[in-house]
């Protein structure tokens, strides 16, 4: 099951999934507020904590009947992976976390690599985003219901995410804190980390690899936060020694 | 061309690079600055042998680079570029410099990425109309709260003692005032942004959103005519055949034309004499019957919209296909908050029907309803002088 992380939808894992279509089942889906997901089912109160993911994610293996999978999140999606494999744990067999981060927020000693100032400063910027701006006014306004391709022309093909959504699932994903959660992982998990990556820091991702009990992590040749659109023959090559 | 007898100049391509009107970046596979333009330095402060090496995001503030990396560069990657996307450059001195980016990748056969082109335009204008219409959106809606809210007071007023009446009178005049200032600023500036340069579907936009505004603007009116009390006795009218009634009912097709782009309004005029009435209250009558029939008539039908005169009367139709008006619903159709279909309807507050038939009424005048399954015909009728003033 492939879970892609904040700001794009399920086209993340295009050069990416695909590789694994021969030996296994692949699951793919957009997060409630990203891509073709029903935006009516966007509840504030369930989604004001990564928890709300991590029970779509359940749901969707319930549903499906998966038992021993392997879970590949993206990004913020790691830890809702990692929670979801602590509700469920006969779900998934393991996990590969690529760029994760239990915490983004520096806290005292620890070093996530923002700071609250820098974080409410990118929230603000979602509000003058131009991809994301005209997905949230063309419903708005253009949005006679009766006529919806006036809004469908103004938004993106690829990374379609709702404004608003996006803006609180900023504000979850970077307020989050999943450092407690670490610990009772009790799948095999993979760690992929690339280098300058200036969302999840080498730092932060060795902090995941020490407190999840049977973890590896692979460093990857490859820059940025997004190696499954950067690097993705590395990234098949490290999911498909692992499993 | 040097001996062009027109003196046409010569363009020097190096020149156009550097001195261009719009900022020039070259990045390598690996997101580092190759190569860029005069024009941006003088733009950021950072001279090209600075940006040489240098990652883009390195030029960005920290929550542009979040920005930059989750969901530009994905988009970049996937569809090999990416259009006006907005992003604040940090100068050298420390500045923010909104700008809109576009960005080519370039491959080779093989598909392998040799270089990607960005081109930076400045933005300060534009991103503070952007700003202006976010506020704009976010006042409309913060507006449309306080009408339902009045709704809900103005509902809950009606069971409630006549010592509450004048409370409730009072706090919806003031609301209603309050609402009609907002409101005219939403509307100037929707038509300062239309004498700017607009693309297209900008222009679409604005024009939706005066729409918009024409539509609150009724229901300000509807809702201030009920609370102001003056419904028991009728409404007031000034009475007068100074001017023309048809350029009204005009403007008020034309207002629900925009509103509704979708929608077919077909419009029969013949007033061939003099009718003295309040055109204002005319207008209201008619924008209230059409906004009727664009909410509970078929949307594939087209709406009859007919006034004519004869030597003795005035006489205004309007006319929509759909469902009949079930038997039950007729006698209180035209009583206050009665909502035909039961569902919350955005289009009004149930008030639309009552106020046209005091309208009626003020004028000396009946509006009666037909309605069957093939069409449902609302008719005003009055006399083209009525008696007394209302």
């Amino acid at each position: 099951m492939f879970a892609h992380g904040f700001g794009c939808d399920q086209n993340m894992w295009r050069f990416v999934s695909p590789a694994f279509e021969d030996e296994f089942r692949t699951v793919l889906f957009d997060h409630v507020g990203a891509g073709g997901s029903d935006l009516a089912a966007y509840d504030t109160t369930k989604y004001s904590t990564l928890a709300g993911y991590a029970d779509d994610l359940a749901e969707i293996g319930i549903e499906l009947g998966l038992k021993d999978a392997v879970f590949v999140g993206h990004s913020v999606s790691s830890m809702i992976g990692v929670m979801a494999s602590i509700k469920v744990p006969e779900m998934f067999e393991s996990l590969v976390l690529v760029g994760p981060s239990a915490r983004y927020l520096d806290e005292g000693e620890y070093i996530g690599g923002f700071s609250h100032a820098q974080i409410e400063e990118l929230l603000e910027s979602l509000a003058d985003n131009h991809l994301g701006w005209s997905a949230a006014m063309a419903p708005a306004i253009m949005g006679n219901p009766d006529r919806p391709e006036l809004g469908e022309e103004l938004t993106n093909s690829f990374c379609r995410t709702d404004p608003d959504i996006a803006k609180a699932f900023a504000r979850v994903t970077f307020m989050s804190d999943n450092r407690d959660d670490l610990s009772k992982v009790t799948a095999r998990t993979l760690i992929l980390q690339c280098r300058e990556d200036i969302i999840a820091s080498e730092q932060v991702g060795a902090y995941v690899q020490q407190h999840i009990p049977k973890s590896e992590m692979v460093i990857l040749d490859a820059t940025g936060h997004c190696p499954n659109l950067s690097a993705p023959n590395e990234v098949v090559a490290a999911i498909k020694a692992f499993v | 061309m040097p001996g062009d007898p027109h003196g046409t100049p010569t363009e020097d391509f190096e020149d156009l690079y550097e001195n261009a009107p719009c900022g020039y970046l070259s990045l390598r596979p690996d997101g580092r600055i190759f190569k860029s333009n005069a024009t941006l330095s003088g733009w950021i402060g950072f001279s090209q042998a600075e940006l040489l090496g240098k990652k883009l995001h390195e030029l960005l503030t920290i929550a542009g680079r979040v920005f930059y990396e989750t969901h530009f560069s994905p988009l970049l990657r996937m569809q090999g570029f990416f259009n006006e996307v907005a992003l604040d450059l940090v100068t050298k001195d420390g500045k923010k410099l909104p700008v809109l980016a576009n960005a080519m990748e370039r491959r080779d056969d093989a598909g392998n990425l040799l270089f990607t082109r960005v081109t930076i335009f400045q933005a300060a204008q534009r991103r503070r109309y952007e700003r202006n219409l976010v506020d704009l959106r976010t006042a409309a809606e913060a507006a449309k709260g306080e009408a339902i809210a009045a709704k809900v007071l103005a509902e809950a007023g009606l069971t409630e003692e006549q010592a509450v009446a004048e409370l409730r009178e009072q706090f919806i005049a003031v609301l209603g005032h309050d609402l009609r200032n907002p409101l005219a600023s939403i509307n100037a500036g929707t038509r300062m942004l239309l004498q700017e340069e607009l693309s297209d579907r900008a222009q679409k936009i604005v024009a939706l959103m005066q729409g918009s505004v024409s539509r609150m603007s009724d229901l300000i009116d509807n809702v201030l005519d009920f609370a102001q009390g003056r419904l028991g006795g009728g409404i007031t009218v000034a009475l007068d055949a100074r001017e023309p009634l048809e350029p009204v009912l005009q403007q008020v097709v034309d207002e629900l034309r925009v509103g509704s782009p979708s929608r077919l309004i077909e419009t029969h005029f013949k007033i061939t004499h003099k009718v003295y009435c309040d055109r204002g209250r005319i207008g209201q009558l008619a924008s209230n019957l059409l906004g009727n029939a664009l909410t509970h008539g078929a949307a594939d039908t087209p709406i009859q919209f007919l006034a004519s005169t004869t030597g003795e009367k005035l006489e205004i139709s309007v006319v929509n296909g759909g469902d009949p008006i079930p038997p039950e619903a007729m006698n209180r159709l035209f009583h206050p908050f009665f909502r035909g279909d039961g569902r919350d309807s955005p289009q009004g507050l149930g008030l639309g029907l009552h106020i046209a038939s005091e309208i009626a009424k003020a004028h000396d005048g009946t509006l009666v309803v037909a309605s069957s399954p093939v069409e449902t015909r609302f008719t005003f009728q009055m006399p083209l002088e009525p008696d007394g003033e209302g």
